[in-house]
């Protein structure tokens, strides 16, 4: 009998594919299928992580969230920060051979500010002169975009940014061929390191390596990408031995700390976890209510039971990695006397009622409901909605929140893809300004951070923009996750990236 | 019976039409933004009011609804605010996953339920029969999720015999289809099992023993076949809820089915892709609920529809 079920057991195991145990093959994931393949369809992490193997950018992000050059081989800009001069490399060319000229490069971004059918993700190129007039269809050209020769383009901005070549790695401003050929978004020709093979929805993109790459081919040939939902089956697909690589579950982290030890990897995450609180609500208006609030909250244990200690306790919103974060800074602290202190003085002695938003995630819900019993604490009676994250972000974007429970990714690694979202009121709401902040202060540090070419002045400028932040306590200030990854033992040359197009896997190789 | 049949299509209209509705209506008055899930963070709000106006989201609710049965009578469910692609090819794309999954789960359901019933029956209070029944108990009691974890865990990770998830051979339906059949097989065997002790005390049965036929064939040519109305009940049931998408299966075996399709437009408010999805999925288990119908006439002669 045990004869029969071992030698079944083989019959129906090799019926299987048996592709993923190539030693030529990396296997990878993504909790969803992305959108498309079409960089101008990008906003979701899937499609970037899967547009910035297939495409190359004018510049790009390594894994430490460094800006290299990409198709660009360098670039300078004037003084005032307004007119920037790329030099294209010679070497790159589109999958079918095609070599890329300034021209591609040209057209390339109209498409993706084209109004209609693809616009509407492209935000990152606005900041080019006429472009936001363009996307909008009041325009028929872009005056900011000019070819001066073949391997020269001068992008010319509205006003001085010295974030924008930060912004032109995005996946949306990838350059791609045009006009792009039929099924282009299911299958496209690109220029990255790794050529697009098949796409079955929901199941697994596979993607081929690039010899000719001018920046060298990959190491492995083949990069599988499951669609893998379910984090404990993404576990599961690891200790099998079926993925690569694989972020540790919370609730599996203390274990796998145990079972695991040498194969995970720890990196502090460009990520933000926090509490908005409405600013323009109710008892929510007076700051020392807000700093009630993050006195009132237990942070420090929340982190250790909830999330297992993955993070960094957060006192301000820019993390550790990124310029103007103050590591002297102390976080606000527990101390419910001292809230109930603040409360008193803000004329709210016995608390009042308000709401705490959060999505369906079920990492939120523990804490939630944690942050919930701290308030009650002092006084403060908080009632948890619970919303699908698409319901919940509606009511949160149109200041029907008091309080919601979310996190901020970086895109790009800076202090301004913090500062000028979450803070600047002209993102309240839709902006990511969720506890829309108006600061005369802030606004005008922002802009100021924004604008200089002086990078020293810009990190003082950042730094002073988070004490004010920090100050005025627009969030109830959690932590700063770290990322905990595990790679397989025999898998070489693979970090958990920064930023979520700074992993391209180019020297990711399985050695048995 | 062909009359039967044409008379069943015509319903067809009006009760697709009222899915229709009730769908477009629930989905106008829900909460959740399409267009801002469609742009993500940073959009400004002149982006977002150029959007709404492209997919005509401002115009008045009657109009909205003219335009997309002006659509659906011409065969065209729509585009995915999202992924930008036609519904019914992302529809169709997933449906023959769903339908072997549904497939290899009412054949596990069937082969395992109906077995273990008969023989509950044949042999009723044996120790065999006691454990059929617990065993039916633990498979309507335990969720779906656990178990297909649990599956997962024990043959994929410890023993290593089956894959934890995916879709690319055979080999990679047998866990799904165990996970999602369970509650079926305990179904099938509660319900084979009452109707056959019902149907084994009947004159008919006692005859054909004294006639001296073999056991086997009295249970299985006699017993059973008298037995099979409630069950082709049940497998039809099963077997439309199946097809219609099995959310939680497809999620845990990452299996690319429509079920999943449904999840994320649902998730993303992709209204016309959770429309288009519904009113397909409703075409699927009328059609399944037809063909169990028409399967009465066909087990029994009595059932006549003319």
């Amino acid at each position: 009998m045990r004869q029969f079920l071992i030698g079944t057991a083989l019959v129906i195991s090799a019926c299987g594919d048996q592709g993923e145990g190539s030693g030529k093959t990396l296997n990878y994931y993504f909790t969803y299928d992305p959108r498309s393949l079409d960089p101008a369809l990008s906003t979701d992490v899937p499609t970037g992580e899967v547009v910035s193997q297939l495409f190359d950018n004018l510049t790009q992000f390594d894994a430490d969230a460094q800006l290299k050059p990409g198709l660009a081989r360098s670039w300078e800009t004037d003084a005032a920060g307004r007119f920037y001069t790329f030099r294209l490399r010679q070497d790159a060319s589109f999958h079918d051979g095609r070599p890329i000229k300034a021209a591609d490069v040209r057209a390339s971004l109209l498409r993706a500010l084209a109004p209609g059918s693809t616009g509407g993700r492209s935000w990152p190129l606005y900041p080019i002169q006429g472009a936001r007039a363009y996307a909008a269809g009041s325009a028929k050209e872009v005056a900011g975009i000019v070819v001066r020769d073949d391997s020269t383009l001068v992008l010319t901005l509205e006003e001085p940014l010295n974030v924008f070549p930060k912004l032109l790695a995005m996946p949306v401003a990838a350059i791609v061929p045009t006009p792009t050929p039929p099924n282009f978004d299911q299958g496209p020709t690109g220029s990255g390191p790794w050529k697009f093979v098949s796409w079955s929805h929901d199941d697994a993109i596979v993607l081929a390596r690039n010899e000719s790459y001018w920046g060298g081919a990959p190491k492995s040939d083949t990069l599988r990408i499951r669609i893998i939902p379910e984090p404990l089956t993404q576990a599961a697909e690891y200790e099998a031995g079926q993925l690569s690589v694989v972020e540790v579950p919370v609730g599996e982290t203390r274990r796998w700390e145990q079972t695991h030890a040498v194969e995970l990897q720890r990196r502090p995450a460009l990520r933000d976890l926090y509490v908005a609180i409405n600013t323009t609500r109710g008892p929510l208006k007076d700051v020392r209510v807000r700093r009630a609030l993050n006195h009132a909250v237990d942070v420090r244990t929340l982190l250790g039971t909830v999330m297992a200690d993955r993070g960094v306790l957060a006192a301000g919103s820019l993390p550790p990695g990124i310029v103007g974060y103050d590591s002297t800074r102390a976080p606000y602290g527990y101390d419910p006397a001292k809230a109930r202190q603040l409360l008193t003085e803000a004329g709210y002695p016995n608390g009042f009622s308000i709401k705490l938003w959060r999505t369906q995630r079920a990492e939120l819900a523990r804490l939630a409901q944690s942050i919930q019993q701290n308030l009650t604490e002092v006084g403060i009676r908080a009632e948890i909605v619970e919303r699908d994250a698409s319901s919940a972000r509606a009511a949160v974007r149109n200041g029907e929140a008091d309080l919601f429970l979310t996190d901020w990714w970086a895109d790009y690694p800076d202090p301004e893809n913090f500062n000028f979202p979450l803070f600047h009121s002209r993102n309240k709401g839709p902006g990511g300004n969720y506890a829309f902040l108006s600061d005369a202060a802030v606004d005008s540090m922002i802009l100021r951070a924004r604008a200089t070419t002086d990078e020293t002045e810009k990190a003082r400028l950042s730094r002073q923009v988070d004490d004010r932040i920090f100050e005025l306590a627009p969030w109830i200030f959690l932590w700063f996750p770290v990322d905990i990854w595990a790679s397989q033992p025999d898998v070489t040359g693979w970090r958990i990236p920064l930023v979520f197009t700074g992993q391209r896997w180019m020297e990711a190789e399985r050695t048995r | 019976m062909s009359r039967f049949i044409l008379y069943r299509l015509a319903l067809l209209v009006p009760t697709l039409f009222g899915v229709l509705l009730v769908t477009f209506l629930l989905l106008y008055v829900a909460p959740g933004d399409p267009v801002q899930a469609m742009v993500g963070e940073r959009a400004d709000a002149e982006t977002l009011a150029r959007l709404r106006a492209e997919l005509r989201l401002d115009d008045p609710l009657y109009q909205q609804f003219g335009h997309y049965v002006g659509g659906v009578l011409q065969g065209d469910l729509g585009t995915s605010y999202i992924t930008r692609r036609p519904i019914l090819r992302d529809l169709l794309e997933r449906f023959p996953a769903t339908l072997r999954l549904a497939g290899a789960a009412m054949l596990f359901a069937a082969v395992v339920g109906i077995a273990v019933g008969i023989f509950g029956a044949w042999r009723p209070g044996s120790w065999a029969d006691r454990f059929a029944t617990f065993a039916a108990y633990l498979g309507v009691s335990f969720p779906v999720y656990w178990v297909g974890l649990i599956l997962i865990l024990v043959f994929a990770v410890h023993l290593r015999w089956l894959p934890p998830s995916g879709s690319s051979g055979l080999v990679y339906l047998i866990l799904p289809a165990i996970t999602l059949g369970m509650r079926s097989v305990a179904f099938l065997s509660r319900m084979t099992r009452a109707a056959m002790q019902e149907v084994l005390q009947s004159d008919f049965i006692r005859t054909a023993r004294a006639k001296g036929l073999h056991e086997g064939r009295v249970v299985l040519s006699h017993g059973f076949r008298n037995a099979l109305l409630p069950v082709v009940t049940v497998l039809g049931l099963d077997f439309g809820s199946y097809l219609t998408g099995s959310i939680l299966t497809e999620t845990i075996f990452s299996w690319p089915g429509v079920g999943r399709y449904v999840l994320t437009a649902i998730d993303k408010r992709d209204l016309p892709a959770v429309q288009g999805s519904i009113l397909f999925l409703s075409l699927v288990f009328v059609m399944v609920n037809l063909l169990t119908d028409l399967l009465y006439a066909r087990v029994d002669p009595r059932v006549a529809y003319d």
